[in-house]
């Protein structure tokens, strides 16, 4: 089974480079064949010509839901995903959109979907790291995904 | 006093909102568009190696990384003192023009198309990409999808990745072409003229063709009179990548034409207490509020501002649509902000001629692509017109070349002012007591800034829960009565 891991975000905006970061850790540990781990700021269309050919996609993304607990992470699939933030929105278009679009046209899409959410405080300051609670959440959202890529 | 308010503006790269304020008449009082603005840019280039800022500031944006790329690469040969071999500007404008294509044909097919073809008051749910190919034919959704693909596939060939290139430097760039790449680079400039070609006619379909939109286009809900500001060679035709800045005033005269350098001269800044973002005016003429006409500094960029402020195109099929909307809307200037999405059609297809005439340069697979920068720098300015409009990088660094101050004028900013006019009218002629304020309502609202192809706070894309800009209504007791998200 041919797998993406996609990291999403913009790497000099504070908690907005989780997705990269989480990326980094599992590139640093993990790694076998039919497995691709990328990071991108991408969304919408591109997000498109970016999984088409594979079999599974997991996305990795950071969220902000109104009350939310920094560096709580979220395990969502395509129905439940318009509040994460490279995901809900792009130059026009949504994944859900995008996707029903590809699917449109006859584009070999993935299968299987899933979205990684870390709930992140401040993604409005360009700085390449992640504020401390964010920070401390890394590790755990890596091995929450090595899990899913072991078992799955 | 009420109050509405747009949030999220469907359809918007970056997030901010859009508040009514309703008079106890039910008119419209006021109507405020604000931005967030990403902070600490400064000081984050601060102390770092100028080289550095070309694949730094495309991470500022997540829809146009290669025009921040591109005026960053700019500013670098004018902070090093140094001119860049002809191979290596061809390249860089032909990679530029590449992404024009992808960037316009994604406007206009995803973000302005769907208001039309589906009409301004279908559902959200069928007013965006899947309505328009369910309406138009697959066929035209594979072709949207294909040139974009392709387009992406040159600036991967060049610039080494599809999204961030790692292709501009100091005095040139990183990466020429063979010949067998340039047959491929032909072919994809070749299919990209058609495509130009077949958007236009679908605008000449779907919109002329319709009095109703023509009517729309034109009337007084959606016109204002402004300045108009874009680059052009030295012929005074459209270029996205290099030239002078030339502003024309609302009545079509040559009002400025400046090198980069001088832009400060020219341009500045007016704040408000209500918004993060800056609003820039002719300094020449000076900040009278948000008003239209020849007194008030404001001006406009984008492609109609582009194809206002030149005198006609470089290229023959863009130059033959520029004298037919001229000919249709009544000549120039053209102040119907919804006219945008005509201008942006024909620079897609003068990118896509543009594309294809690089291509096919004789110097085009030159491996002279770099001239070494041995001058010390100072202060460098780079300015190309993004699609959104005309883009400013302005760095000081010390003698080795170490970021002291970095100081950007995004394109979507210069549009600011012109942004808040173009929501007040619509809003003021479209709300009316005792109306009822639908959704389609809110987005004819919406179809008065969209033309403006924002990508705000350039351009992350994190709301909670909401992908975009919300629009609020509010009453004249500050009572939220309607919300359109």
């Amino acid at each position: 089974m041919k797998t993406l891991v996609l990291g999403l975000g913009n790497p000099i905006l504070t908690d907005d480079s989780v997705g990269f970061r989480v990326i980094q850790g599992l590139r640093a540990k993990f790694s076998r064949p039919n497995l691709t781990l990328m990071e991108s700021s991408a969304s919408g269309l591109t997000l498109l010509d970016l999984i088409a050919g594979y079999d599974k996609v997991i996305f990795i993304d950071a969220i902000q839901n109104e009350g939310g607990q920094a560096g709580k992470m979220y395990r969502l699939n395509t129905e439940n995903l318009s509040g994460t933030c490279h995901l809900a929105s792009s130059h026009g278009i949504n994944l859900a959109t995008a996707l029903e679009l590809g699917k449109r046209l006859e584009i070999a899409l993935p299968q299987q979907i899933i979205i990684f959410a870390i709930e992140v405080v401040d993604v409005n300051t360009f700085s390449e790291r992640c504020t401390p609670e964010v920070e401390k959440a890394i590790p755990l959202a890596v091995s929450m995904v090595a899990e899913e890529l072991s078992g799955g | 006093m009420r109050r509405i308010t747009i949030d999220p503006i469907t359809r918007l790269e970056g997030h901010g909102k859009i508040e009514i304020f309703l008079d106890d008449a039910g008119e419209v009082a006021n109507t405020y568009f604000q931005v967030p603005e990403l902070r600490g840019f400064e000081k984050f280039s601060e102390g770092r190696p100028a080289e550095e800022l070309p694949q730094i500031t495309q991470r500022i944006c997540g829809v146009c990384p290669e025009a921040h790329h591109m005026a960053s690469t700019k500013a670098l040969d004018n902070l090093f003192h140094i001119d860049p071999p002809s191979p290596a500007k061809k390249l860089r404008e032909l990679l530029y023009s590449a992404f024009y294509v992808t960037d316009h044909t994604t406007h206009f097919y995803i973000l302005g198309g769907p208001d039309f073809v589906m009409g301004p008051d279908a559902p959200v749910a069928e007013r965006n990409i899947l309505g328009v190919i369910a309406k138009v034919g697959l066929e035209l959704g594979g072709a949207v999808i294909k040139t974009r693909m392709q387009n992406h596939h040159i600036i991967h060939v060049l610039g080494g990745r599809a999204v961030h290139p790692v292709f501009g430097l100091p005095g040139g760039v990183s990466k020429g072409l063979n010949e067998e790449e340039i047959k491929e680079v032909q072919q994809i400039a070749r299919d990209s003229v058609e495509f130009g070609k077949l958007s236009l006619k679908v605008f000449d379909d779907i919109v002329l063709k319709n009095k109703e939109y023509v009517d729309m286009i034109v009337s007084d809900a959606y016109t204002h009179r402004t300045y108009y500001m874009g680059l052009v060679d030295e012929n005074n035709q459209v270029n996205f990548y290099d030239g002078k800045v030339r502003v024309v005033d609302p009545d079509g005269k040559e009002f400025a034409k400046y090198a980069p350098k001088e832009y400060l001269d020219h341009v500045a800044e007016h704040v408000e207490p209500w918004s993060y973002a800056k609003f820039p005016f002719l300094k020449n003429v000076g900040w009278k509020g948000f008003v239209d006409g020849k007194d008030s500094g404001v001006f406009r960029v984008a492609p109609l501002a582009r194809l206002n402020a030149a005198d006609g195109m470089a290229t023959p099929l863009a130059q033959e649509a520029y004298e037919k909307m001229y000919s249709t809307l009544g000549g120039k200037p053209v102040h119907h902000t919804l006219a945008m999405h005509w201008a942006r059609l024909i620079e897609l297809l003068y990118a896509a001629e543009r594309l294809l005439e690089l291509s096919q340069d004789p110097e085009i697979t030159s491996t002279n692509i770099r001239t070494i920068p041995t001058a010390v720098p100072d202060e460098g300015i780079g300015i190309v017109e993004a699609p959104r409009g005309t883009l400013t990088h302005h760095y000081v660094t010390d003698e080795r070349g170490v970021i002291k101050k970095a100081n950007l004028i995004v394109a979507t900013v210069n549009n600011a002012a012109a942004v808040n006019m173009s929501i007040n009218k619509a809003a003021k002629a479209l709300i009316k007591p005792g109306k009822e304020i639908t959704e389609g309502l809110l987005n004819r609202i919406e179809m008065a800034w969209r033309p403006y192809d924002l990508c705000l706070a350039c351009a992350t894309h994190n709301l909670p829960g909401h992908p975009l800009l919300p629009i609020e209504v509010y009453d004249s007791k500050g009572k939220l009565i309607k919300r359109f998200s």
